[in-house]
């Protein structure tokens, strides 16, 4: 369960969230929907737990989260978040392989277990042939992808992502909301922001949250 | 340790002319203190053969001989153990341009050095020298009236340092004399050995009252004038060390003000999917090790195959001077823990730290700000 009490977030004089309360239940999938700057990308990353509030609590299950030290923001982040970024945010120099195994690297487990967790992601994730490429050498749509994996390595329970098919075409925008799909058979919360309007008619979709200028629009 | 190897290979321009500089200052940092604190090491122990008080005759203020008959008076003064006169003198191998330094041994004395009258002893330089000239088995001396004196080569010097025997070539007293045209009372200077070690300088002092026109010097006197040498001459490498120093410092100082932004990303995005600030230092310091460390071993390696295999080409020249005898000299191995913890400390350390403050910084600061 993630929860937004009176959450307000304000990069010096710009209020970017004002007053917000929000509420999502575990499995559930929901959209944020609003014009860029309107807040959607700020209620992630405190979900994330990559930006702390200037007023007001989050929870998640049943942990305030908004008052973390970094250190535990980090382990947090590791345990139940997977971020998949708009701009995919992967290290252009390292191979899939690595990108998608970078969460747990400093988890320090055996060669056997990552193995297995990366077999598991890349199989998921329709990746596999690319395991060994370096991710500058791929398309748009085969990065995204290595995105969604990292972001399922640490089998989180909330995916959180970010404009997910603003640089996609439409195939690959589609293939994106298969693989969305798929991720909330698993019973993830899953909350997507986005002004694409290929999410807000689908079927699956819980909740859809208009924001505006930092506000809930009901 | 291994994004740490990855992220090394992945900036391996970057990173490879980093080792290479920190190699090099290694490289000149430890070369210098070793080639210096060998030549002190090898100088220590000729220094600690010599006797406590050597007497030399001036006339003039030019040193000249001086009569050997003092032994016997000088042996009466309290506390003096043994006075020995002693035979020595230069001499000119003007094909080679090089001085030999022959030392002339009593007759009792022969048979410990494995010679006779008609053989000399001769150090490994000289050896090396005679035999470009073809002397393998003899060497003609030209005896000062001009004449020639044949001796024959008998073997190697086995002292404790290279460095004394190199340029000497012992032979009997009388035949020296004979090459420099000593008179039979004549001796080059006189050697005295002092009971007490303590009581040399009040020796020292009798003896200069006594005689007023020799000069008397100590064994601190020269170690003392030694010391003043190779200080001067570390002296102009204490220069070549701050700068080396300084451009280590320039190093550093780009290091840790030149965080690219793509170094900066990373951290970032290493941060927002879960490494805490510690998994981002323990990797940072990972990587600095490894170039550090890497960097000061093949640097320390480096110096020692330049200066105990090599023999420190150019370095030895400035070092010990330009006679041909001199640059023969093998520098003996010592391990110097001391100066190998110094430059250890200058350098692995330091580059450490200015690999992990700039990454400590950005990794503490909000993950979503670092990435922006």
């Amino acid at each position: 369960m993630i929860k937004f009490n009176n959450v307000t977030k304000r990069y010096g004089d710009l209020i970017a969230l004002d007053s917000i309360d929000l509420e999502f239940k575990k499995g559930e999938l929901i959209v944020l929907k609003g014009v860029s700057g309107s807040g959607k990308s700020t209620i992630l990353s405190l979900i994330a737990s990559l930006l702390k509030p200037t007023q007001g609590e989050i929870i998640v299950d049943d942990k305030k989260i908004s008052k973390l030290a970094d250190h535990f923001s980090s382990s947090f982040r590791r345990d139940n978040i997977g971020f998949i970024f708009q701009k995919y945010n992967l290290i252009k120099n390292l191979s899939v392989k690595d990108n998608i195994l970078l969460p747990l690297v400093p988890l320090n487990l055996d060669t056997l277990e990552l193995e297995n967790r990366l077999e598991i992601v890349l199989e998921m994730f329709n990746i596999s042939h690319k395991r060994d490429i370096i991710v500058k050498n791929l398309s748009g749509g085969e990065q995204q992808r290595v995105a969604i994996a990292r972001a399922n390595i640490n089998s989180p329970h909330i995916i959180l992502a970010d404009e997910p098919t603003a640089n996609l075409d439409d195939k690959l925008s589609k293939d994106f909301i298969s693989i969305l799909k798929d991720m909330k058979s698993l019973s993830k919360t899953i909350v997507v922001a986005t002004h694409d309007p290929l999410f807000f008619d689908l079927d699956f979709v819980d909740k859809i949250i208009n924001i505006k200028n930092g506000k809930l629009v009901i | 340790m291994d994004y740490s190897i990855s992220h090394i290979l992945r900036y391996k321009y970057k990173n490879l002319f980093t080792v290479i500089s920190l190699t090099i200052l290694t490289f000149l940092l430890s070369s210098l203190f070793l080639i210096s604190n060998s030549i002190k090491y090898e100088l220590n122990i000729v220094l600690d053969q010599l006797p406590d008080i050597i007497i030399q005759n001036q006339k003039g203020g030019i040193k000249t001989l001086v009569d050997e008959s003092l032994v016997y008076d000088i042996l009466d003064i309290n506390g003096v153990k043994d006075v020995k006169s002693r035979v020595w003198g230069y001499y000119d191998f003007k094909k080679a341009d090089v001085k030999f330094l022959l030392v002339g041994v009593e007759e009792f004395e022969l048979d410990k050095y494995d010679v006779n009258n008609t053989s000399i002893l001769v150090g490994i330089g000289v050896r090396d020298i005679l035999k470009k000239y073809y002397y393998n088995d003899y060497f003609n001396f030209i005896n000062s009236d001009g004449n020639i004196k044949k001796l024959y080569i008998k073997s190697n010097f086995d002292t404790v340092t290279k460095l004394e025997s190199n340029d000497i070539i012992v032979l009997n007293k009388d035949t020296l004399k004979n090459i420099f045209g000593f008179e039979d009372s004549e001796a080059t200077d006189i050697a005295v050995y002092v009971a007490n070690k303590s009581e040399i300088p009040t020796i020292a002092y009798k003896l200069q009252d006594k005689y007023q026109n020799m000069k008397i010097i100590t064994k601190e006197d020269i170690k003392t004038g030694y010391a003043e040498i190779f200080d001067y001459k570390s002296g102009i490498f204490l220069s070549l060390f701050i700068i080396s120093l300084f451009t280590f410092f320039v190093i550093i100082y780009d290091r840790m003000s030149g965080v690219s932004s793509e170094q900066k990303h990373e951290i970032g995005v290493l941060k927002a999917i879960g490494w805490r600030v510690q998994d981002v230092l323990k990797a940072k310091f990972y990587e600095a090790t490894i170039i550090s460390l890497s960097s000061y071993l093949i640097g320390i390696i480096l110096s020692y195959i330049y200066i105990y295999i090599f023999q420190a080409p150019l370095l030895k020249n400035i070092f010990l001077g330009s006679s041909s005898l001199l640059r023969n000299v093998d520098f003996s191995f010592v391990l110097n823990i001391d100066i190998l913890f110094i430059i250890f400390f200058l350098s692995v350390p330091i580059y450490i730290a200015a690999t992990i403050i700039p990454s400590w910084k950005l990794s503490t600061l909000d993950a979503d700000e670092v990435m922006r």
